[in-house]
C-alpha cells in the first residue's frame, strides 16, 4: 500500500448484496456507521488518508463483497 | 355510446372523440376496470397495419442520426422518470457488448392504465418505435416486456406482429411477460430478466468492461413519439393522463390543459382538496397551488412537481389525506422486493409511523426518522418513491397534520377519526394483502 492519498474516493454498498453483517464499521468506523437494523450508512466522501485506507480494509473484510470504491468525481 | 355522457367536453374537443393519428397517440379516450390491466369497459379496435400505413405512411428505417432528432425534440422518457432519451441513446452507442432494446409495456402503478391502452389501440406505433430504436442502435435483440396478467396486451401486440410479418423480419420481436409485481416493471429488473436472471432491481457497479451486454428500456410510449418524430411530424403536444375519478379513464389532452380543465372535463363535481400526481409512488399537490398548472411536465418541473408516468388521483374535499397517504405508504411497504435491508425493514417502519401519525398520535418526528433512514438507500428508487409521498404529504396536508398531532380531527376530513372513504374507491389491488409477496431474495 503506497502512502500517496490518491485521487478522492468514495465507498459504495450494493444494498442487495449487504446482509447486514457489519464488519464495514468495525473496520472502518471513520466511514460507516450502522443504522438501527444493521445495514451500513455510508459518508459522501472520504478524506484522502486513514479513513480512505480503513474503507479499503472494509471493502476486503465484507463476506458479502457487498462493498466497493469509486471515485468520487464521475468520469465522463 | 352510453358511457359517453360521463364524459362532458374538454376545451377544444370532445373527450372520446376519435383524434388524428399524426397529431395524437390514442385513436380515442377510454373507460377502463377499475383495477387490473387496461381492458377498456366498451372495447376499442386495434388500429390494422393499413389504416396505420394509410395514416402515416411506411416506417423509416433506424439511423444512428436519428439520436439527433430526438434530442432537437427534446423527447424524455414517458415512464415516469422523464429521462431524455438523447442521453439513453448515447450512454448505450458507448458500448459495444450485443444490445437488447425493450419496449416496456409493463406499468405498475394500480390505476396507471395508459401504456395499455397505447398498446391495445395502436400497437404498430409502438412497434415501430421498437424498431426505429433497434435498428438506429444495432440491436440484436427486440423485446416487449409486459406484465404477467395483461393478456389484453399480448393478444393486441401478437396480432399486430403476425400483420407485419413480412416487413420486420429481420429482427424477431420477442414478447415476454414478467410477474405481477410492483417492480417488475422497474427498468434495472427488466435488464436483469431479459439477460436470463430474476426479474428483480439490481445495482449498477461501475464496470469497465466495453462488452458486457446492453440494455436500453424505453417506455412504449416514449417509442410511440419516436415513431412519429421519425417520420417527420412534430413532437406530439399532448399528454396521455391515467385519471381515477368516479371512473379509471385514460384520456389524451393538450399539454396547455390545466388540472382544473382536465377534472371539469371529466365530470369532477367539486373542487378536490389536493391531487395525488405519478400514482402511489408520487406526491401529493393541493390544489390551489395545481389547479392552474397545465399537465405539461416542463412547467410541472419548472414548480417542483412532477406527474412522472401521468397518473392523476385526485382526492375530495371530505378525505382525510393522511389516512389516504397511510394506504398508499403500506402498499409501497408491501411491494417491496425484499431485497435491499433498508426498504425491507425500513418501509414497514415508515408505514406504521405514518399510520401512528395518522390515528392522532403525535409522532410527527418518528415518521420524518424513518423517511431518513431509507432514503437513497435501496437498489431502486422504490423506497425514494415512498419518502418522496410521505414529504409531499406533511407539505401539502400540513393542517390535518397539525389536527391530528393535537389529537384534533382533521381540518378537511371535519369527521373525526373515522374517514373510511378513500381508501374503499382505490381499486382493490391497491390495498395490500396480508401476506405481501414472496419473502424474497435472502441467500
Amino acid at each position: 500500500m503506497s502512502r500517496d492519498p490518491g485521487p478522492a474516493v468514495r465507498l459504495r454498498v450494493d444494498p442487495v448484496a449487504c446482509e447486514g453483517v457489519g464488519l464495514c464499521a468495525q473496520v472502518a468506523d471513520r466511514s460507516v456507521t450502522l443504522d438501527r437494523w444493521g445495514y451500513p450508512v455510508l459518508a459522501a466522501e472520504l478524506e484522502p488518508g486513514a479513513a480512505t485506507r480503513q474503507a479499503r480494509r472494509a471493502v476486503r473484510a465484507c463476506p458479502r463483497k457487498a462493498l466497493w470504491l469509486e471515485s468520487a468525481v464521475p468520469d465522463r | 355510446m352510453t358511457g359517453l355522457s360521463a364524459f362532458p367536453t374538454l376545451p377544444g374537443r370532445t373527450v372520446g372523440a376519435p383524434v388524428d393519428g399524426a397529431r395524437r397517440l390514442l385513436l380515442r379516450d377510454v373507460r377502463l376496470h377499475r383495477s387490473g390491466p387496461a381492458d377498456p369497459v366498451e372495447p376499442v379496435a386495434a388500429e390494422p397495419l393499413d389504416v396505420h400505413l394509410d395514416r402515416l405512411g411506411p416506417r423509416p428505417l433506424g439511423d444512428p442520426r436519428l439520436v439527433d432528432l430526438l434530442e432537437a425534440a427534446r423527447l424524455t422518457g414517458h415512464g415516469g422518470a422523464h429521462v431524455a432519451a438523447a442521453l439513453r441513446w448515447r450512454a448505450v452507442a458507448a458500448g459495444a457488448g450485443p444490445l437488447t432494446v425493450v419496449a416496456n409495456g409493463a406499468e405498475s402503478e394500480p390505476v396507471a392504465g395508459k401504456d395499455g391502452t397505447l398498446l391495445r389501440q395502436r400497437p404498430h406505433l409502438v412497434l415501430d418505435g421498437l424498431m426505429l430504436a433497434a435498428e438506429s442502435l444495432g440491436a440484436h435483440r427486440a423485446v416487449v416486456w409486459l406484465h404477467g396478467d395483461d393478456d389484453g396486451g399480448r393478444r393486441a401486440l401478437l396480432a399486430a406482429l403476425a400483420e407485419r410479418r413480412w416487413s420486420d423480419s429481420r429482427l424477431p420481436v420477442e414478447v415476454l411477460m414478467g410477474p405481477v409485481h410492483y417492480l417488475a416493471g422497474e427498468s434495472s429488473a427488466i435488464t436483469r430478466a431479459v439477460q436470463g436472471g430474476p426479474a428483480l432491481p439490481t445495482v449498477r457497479r461501475r464496470r469497465g468492461d466495453p462488452r458486457a451486454p446492453r440494455t436500453l428500456v424505453h417506455n412504449v410510449e416514449t417509442l410511440a413519439r419516436l415513431a412519429l418524430l421519425a417520420r417527420g411530424h412534430a413532437p406530439a403536444g399532448t399528454r396521455l393522463l391515467s385519471v381515477l375519478g368516479a371512473d379509471r379513464v385514460v384520456v389524451e389532452v393538450e399539454q396547455t390543459t390545466t388540472f382544473g380543465q382536465l377534472l371539469a372535463g371529466l365530470g369532477w363535481p367539486a373542487a378536490p382538496q389536493a391531487v395525488l400526481l405519478g400514482g402511489y409512488g408520487g406526491l401529493w399537490a393541493p390544489w390551489e397551488r395545481l389547479s392552474h398548472l397545465p399537465v405539461d411536465e416542463r412547467a410541472l418541473r419548472a414548480e417542483g412537481l412532477t406527474l412522472g408516468a401521468g397518473v392523476v388521483l385526485p382526492l375530495a374535499a371530505g378525505e382525510c389525506g393522511l389516512r389516504a397517504t397511510a394506504d398508499l405508504v403500506d402498499y409501497l411497504a408491501s411491494m417491496s422486493a425484499r431485497q435491499c435491508g433498508p426498504c425491507r425493514f425500513g418501509l414497514p417502519a415508515l408505514a406504521d409511523s405514518w399510520r401512528a401519525l395518522a390515528e392522532g398520535r403525535d409522532v410527527l418526528g418518528e415518521v420524518l426518522d424513518d423517511a431518513g433512514a431509507v432514503e437513497g438507500r435501496g437498489a431502486c428508487h422504490h423506497p425514494d418513491g415512498a419518502t418522496r409521498l410521505v414529504a409531499s404529504a406533511v407539505a401539502t396536508f400540513e393542517a390535518d397534520v397539525a389536527a391530528h398531532r393535537a389529537g384534533r380531527p382533521c381540518v378537511a376530513g371535519g369527521s373525526g377519526p373515522s374517514s373510511a372513504g378513500w381508501s374503499s374507491s382505490l381499486p382493490s389491488s391497491a390495498v395490500p394483502a396480508s401476506t405481501g409477496p414472496t419473502p424474497g431474495e435472502r441467500r
